[in-house]
């Protein structure tokens, strides 16, 4: 079988490194690479999720992030758009 | 002393794994908190919100029941509706500061394709009949998208007010169902099952009718000449 307590640590790794990648990574200057990289933490914590058997909060995390992720794209153009300093 | 408070039905590996997720999750807010204090800018911080809301998902999710699965869905919604707001805020805030005025999107929304003409109706009813089987909160997510899909197909052009607010009262109405469903779970156990398929169906027309609202608010918003 699978050895589950692999999984949490994956998911615990990715979403530490994420954060990491998020607050002090290359580039997060631009508002777009940061967005960007909380994807990986978002995959860690889904990676949580899937261990724990919350198939529904798993299919709620996927969904709300794409919707989360849309919604700060549109914020971060629009600001670029009224020329504020992103 | 913690291993008497678990109770017995909690899997072992879940209370094994506990503390570990804990710490990793407390690691994690940590950077993103730190991460927070540092950044001087709006529109990051709120970028960075979405890290300490992950934690916090990490923490929940440590408690491995069905409890933590409870938590975890209306701590998501509230999220996804606090960064939209606070999102409006900040854009609002900047146009009013420059005196400028910028367009609602970014992208100009064009849905000229073919498969928006020929089957909307089609795809409408298998979402709406599909969503009515499953009841409850997916089963409302997944009506209302198929309502969205209606609208946006530009089938129905101008509601009238009054469909507008009968579609907002429906939401209400379903909203009471809910809770009377709710109450009955407690006040009267031995109709558990009534109660359980108001919940269900309350929460159906709820949430399908307000994705339905705003499906209809955005086609309103784009289709005006």
């Amino acid at each position: 079988m699978f050895n589950l307590a692999l999984w949490v640590y994956v998911g615990l790794t990715l979403a530490i490194f994420g954060s990491l990648a998020t607050v002090w990574g290359p580039g997060v200057k631009d508002p777009v690479i940061r967005t960007i990289n909380t994807e990986v933490a978002s995959v860690g914590v889904s990676l949580i999720l899937l261990t724990y058997n919350s198939t529904l909060a798993l299919l709620t995390l996927i969904s709300t992030t794409i919707i989360v992720t849309l919604i700060l794209f549109r914020a971060i153009s629009r600001l670029e758009e009224i020329g504020a300093d992103v | 002393m913690v291993a008497s408070i678990v109770p017995q039905l909690v899997p072992a590996f879940y209370s094994l794994m506990y503390t570990t997720v804990l710490y990793g999750g407390l690691i994690v807010a940590f950077i993103g908190l730190i991460g927070i204090a540092m950044e001087k800018r709006d529109i990051q911080v709120l970028i960075l919100t979405d890290i300490v809301g992950l934690a916090m998902l990490i923490i929940v999710a440590a408690v491995g029941t069905d409890l933590s699965e409870a938590l975890i869905l209306p701590g998501l919604v509230v999220e996804l509706a606090e960064i939209m707001a606070i999102s409006e805020i900040l854009i609002s805030h900047e146009m009013r500061k420059k005196d400028v005025h910028t367009s609602f999107t970014p992208i100009p929304l064009n849905i000229d394709m073919e498969i928006m003409t020929t089957a909307p109706n089609f795809i409408a009813l298998l979402l709406i009949g599909y969503g009515v089987f499953l009841s409850g909160f997916t089963g409302g997510a997944v009506a209302g998208g198929g309502i969205v899909i209606y609208v946006l197909s530009r089938k129905v052009r101008g509601l009238p007010v009054v469909v507008l607010d009968g579609v907002g009262a429906i939401s209400g109405i379903s909203w009471c169902l809910w809770i009377i469903g709710f109450l009955f779970f407690f006040i009267l156990p031995q109709y558990w099952l009534l109660s359980l398929f108001l919940a269900a169906l309350g929460l159906l027309l709820k949430v399908a009718s307000k994705i339905g609202l705003i499906g209809i608010m955005m086609r309103e918003e784009y289709g005006r000449k």
